[in-house]
């Protein structure tokens, strides 16, 4: 359970995150809201690449801000970037197993490795290099990035975009899963309603740096606010 | 918690991971045949003029790896790395002077002093990003290079700095014993440079080297990994220091005199074209740029040509590789003179195919 | 410790030195908001303009028309880089495009070897001829050509600074210094607001190049790479402010000339550009925010 209290963070004039306030319970969550609204920015505070004005985020009853950013991943979150790549020069196996040396707790690498590779359906020689794999398959290497070992907290920063929809069908598949196999929180950001609806039992949504509505995803997609927020981008 | 079909998918990939390519065993086999050639034949076949022209090769081999770990596999650009070179050159000449060491352990010595001074100048200078880290290097050359000029390069004297301004006949820095001519020392050189290469080698095949790759495309994301970037670019920074004090030890002895002339700032900006026309990514890339800084203005010499086209070609090159290279400065696709090497390479390559063909079931 | 007396001249010299420094600043920052460019070449070019003037005056043209030479060469050849290189290197980070700056660096570093050795004969030197004219303020000498020194920095700073804010071209550059893309779509003619800040720069450098080859040395080595303590008043500025650019070239030139009566660090004077910057640079940084993005500095 993610506990954010009052979040604030400030750049200059501009207010990007305005007081969220949010629990998110278990499960896969959503994280919804129009371009600019925070969402990228909320994950930078997770990740600790921002440091909040004021404000307190509690991760599974610790306190995630006092850690170092390099720290957290050891603790056990782990992120996807919207436009960042899997590392192109090395193999899939290197990939996923940079980020399990860096980040382990106990367990066999290989195993590890092996068995989040296959749990995102990668069936191909591990020693692959990444340059020579598709798109589609370069976001499951970063899945299987994000939940190899024992992650605690996983956050997937549009993982759909740029996929076609059978490609984004699979990863939804995927998503669905990482809760039951990891324990691990997942909260998700995209544009794509479909995708969050088919993986996220509850979602949030920002606007303005605002939280402007929680709850069921159903309901929340629903909300009037919410609607109105999006004024412009089509609904699910 | 693994599904059995998961089992004997990774079973069966498990089993593909350890057996080593045969291309790999063939191109180790062609590098060591190249090195032995180097070593054992080539100061036989060759005048002392140009003797002298590969032992500097070696020795900008080795500063051109170290820049190359910076560059090509970090993705840090450092300007001064002929300062570096320098300090490492002043080191390995005071213990030369100063004692009765060993040549080993003053090289090895003159490495770790530089690398460490490397280390504490690179520390705050690591928070800088890119373009601003690239010119404090510069700044930091500069400033070295005045007090170099200054204090002037050990000869013989006493006290601190070991100079002395009224020596009439200045003693030669010491060469080892078992390498005091020329032929031998070119292949005391090689080695040394072979260890460094090795050294670096290891770097690039184990966790730092990953862990560079990550940071080199995306600092954020190598972050998140868990990817403690600052004590690996620290990491990088000194690998790259230290190589380089060790060249200059090697430098010290080559020279036999030192002066700051030796080492001027257009040196650092010459180096840094070596290293992008040679491929700063690859370690065949850093072999070619001390062959291009070293071997070329030596032969251009020998034919009465000016080094001033050299330079020119060099600023040519610098200004066609960033150009055509997608990616900035640490491209993996092979440039230039590299991509001639492929060439041949497929050229080899080809006649061994179809002998194969005929073999397979 | 020297008396006030002998520090005078040089803090003539200094403020003569750090008016040039300002110009040269000031190019370099202007360039750089309008492009995005860090051109290391600045003194190279400079450098070159002025051993073109020094053989035209050798020959025995007249004066004026060699100056003018210089400033046309260096302005034609920043111009043609410019226009080459700069959009080729457009939407790379601003490393890449201040290396590729190295490259022609390299060229014309060569090039003035080539053609003009260092090697033996008569020193080379250009003089002006307000070197040998001035008055005195207080018992101090001062020339006229160090009151062009300082004189042609404060006009090119107070110049750029009107221009950038009251001029539509100025204007112009500062958008770009933005965003390159928005203002294009803005209907601005990028290319042609580009192609004017790589020829006011280039011109700024042969004029600095001449004035250097006077105050300091015609040579080769010695001009191009005092470019660096240009850079470092606009690395202090942290290559945005004009008006502080100036501050910084002045403070840099006056320290580094006060420091040469002062026997204990008289050797180390030269290293003040370096240290100021680097000082500078070290400080300035230690707010950064970590950015994802490669596109910013």
């Amino acid at each position: 359970m993610i506990v954010v209290t009052d979040l604030t963070v400030r750049f200059g004039g501009v207010t990007s995150l305005d007081r969220m306030s949010v629990t998110f319970e278990s499960g896969t969550c959503g994280l919804i809201g129009p371009n600019g609204a925070g969402k990228t920015t909320f994950f930078n505070v997770l990740s600790g690449f921002i440091r909040p004005s004021s404000g307190t985020v509690t991760a599974f009853g610790e306190n995630l801000l006092s850690m170092v950013h390099y720290r957290r991943a050891r603790w056990g979150v782990r992120r996807t970037f919207q436009t960042e790549q899997a590392i192109e020069e090395l193999s899939v196996y290197d990939n996923v197993a940079m980020v399990q040396e860096h980040s382990h707790r106990g367990g066999s690498r290989r195993d590890d490795v092996l068995s989040a590779i296959s749990f995102v359906g990668l069936d191909i020689d591990p020693r692959t290099a990444v340059q020579t794999l598709g798109a589609g398959q370069r976001r499951l290497v970063e899945v299987a990035r994000a939940v190899v070992g024992r992650p605690r907290l996983v956050l997937l920063d549009e993982p759909a975009a740029g996929l076609p929809d059978a490609e984004t069908g699979n990863l939804a598949a995927v998503i669905r899963q990482i809760p039951a196999r990891t324990g691990a929180l997942t909260i998700l950001v995209d544009h794509d309603m479909s995708l969050v609806s088919a993986c996220c039992e509850t979602t949030a949504v920002l606007d303005f740096g605002e939280l402007i509505a929680s709850g069921p995803t159903a309901d929340v997609l629903r909300d009037e606010r919410v609607v109105s927020a999006y004024l412009g981008t089509e609904a699910a | 918690m693994l599904e059995t079909t998961e089992v004997a998918a990774s079973t069966r990939h498990r089993t593909r991971l350890r057996r080593p390519a045969t291309r790999t065993l063939v191109r180790g086999g062609v590098i060591v045949v190249l090195l032995l050639f180097a070593l054992l034949a080539l100061p036989q076949l060759l005048s002392l003029y140009y003797v002298d022209a590969m032992t500097e090769v070696a020795i900008y081999a080795v500063v051109s790896l170290g820049l190359g770990v910076l560059v090509g596999r970090v993705g840090l650009v450092s300007l001064g790395q002929i300062a570096v070179l320098a300090v490492g050159a002043w080191v390995a000449a005071r213990l030369l002077f100063a004692t009765t060491q060993p040549y080993p352990l003053v090289l090895l010595e003159a490495g770790l002093v530089t690398m460490a001074i490397g280390t504490i100048i690179g520390l705050p200078a690591l928070r800088l990003r890119g373009l601003y880290l690239a010119l404090i290097t510069l700044m930091v050359a500069g400033a070295v290079a005045i007090v170099l000029a200054s204090t002037n390069f050990p000869n013989g004297g006493h006290g601190f700095f070991g100079y002395n301004g009224s020596l009439v006949n200045i003693p030669p820095i010491r060469r080892p014993s078992i390498a005091t001519s020329d032929p031998a020392y070119y292949r005391y050189a090689v080695v040394v440079a072979i260890l460094m290469f090795l050294l670096v080698f290891v770097h690039i095949r184990t966790r730092p080297g990953r862990a560079w790759s990550a940071i080199r495309q995306s600092e954020p994301a190598a972050l998140a990994a868990g990817i403690n970037t600052t004590m690996y670019k620290l990491w990088a920074f000194a690998l790259a220091s230290f190589v380089t004090g060790v060249a200059g030890g090697v430098y010290a002895g080559a020279a036999h005199y030192l002066y700051s002339i030796d080492f001027p700032a257009q040196n650092s900006i010459i180096l840094l074209a070596v290293v992008l026309m040679g491929g700063a990514y690859s370690l065949w890339g850093a072999v070619v740029a001390g062959l291009l800084s070293q071997l070329l203005p030596a032969l251009l010499n020998n034919w009465g040509v000016s080094n001033d086209w050299l330079t020119i070609l060099f600023g040519i090159g610098v200004v066609q590789v960033l150009t055509t290279a997608p990616r900035g400065l640490a491209d993996q696709v092979p440039k230039d003179l590299a991509r001639l090497g492929l060439l041949l390479a497929r050229l080899v390559h080809r006649p061994a195919a179809t002998t194969a063909e005929g073999e397979a079931p | 410790m020297p008396s006030w007396q002998d520090f005078q001249p040089f803090l003539v010299t200094g403020l003569a030195l750090g008016g040039v420094y300002a110009l040269s600043g000031v190019g370099l920052v202007v360039l750089y908001q309008a492009t995005g460019v860090v051109y290391l070449a600045f003194g190279a070019v400079g450098a070159m303009g002025a051993l073109i003037a020094w053989s035209m005056i050798s020959d025995g043209i007249a004066d004026w028309i060699c100056w003018l030479v210089c400033l046309l060469f260096s302005g034609a050849v920043t111009l043609a880089y410019g226009i080459v290189f700069g959009p080729l290197l457009a939407k790379r980070e601003p490393l890449v495009k201040a290396t590729a700056t190295l490259g022609l660096l390299l060229v014309l570093f060569g090039a003035m070897d080539l053609l003009w050795t260092t090697s033996g004969g008569e020193t080379r030197a250009i003089t002006l001829p307000t070197d040998n004219s001035g008055f005195s303020i207080a018992q101090i000498q001062v020339t006229w050509t160090q009151v062009i020194g300082l004189g042609v920095g404060v006009v090119i700073a107070a110049g750029t600074a009107a221009f950038l804010r009251y001029t539509k071209l100025g204007t112009a550059m500062r958008a770009m210094a933005n965003d390159r893309e928005i203002t294009a779509t803005l209907g601005v003619p990028v290319r042609r607001v580009e192609a004017a800040a790589w020829l006011g720069c280039g011109v700024l450098a042969g004029i600095a190049g001449l004035l250097l080859a006077d105050m300091v040395a015609l040579d080769a080595t010695t001009l191009t790479f005092l470019v660096i303590s240009s850079l470092a008043a606009a690395l202090i500025a942290r290559l945005r402010s004009i008006a502080l650019t100036f501050v910084a070239a002045i403070v840099v030139g006056v320290v580094q000339n006060m420091l040469v009566p002062i026997n204990a660090v008289s050797n180390y004077n030269d290293m003040t550009p370096f240290v100021l910057a680097a000082i500078a640079l070290l400080v300035l940084s230690r707010r950064q925010v970590l950015s994802r993005s490669r596109e910013d500095t």
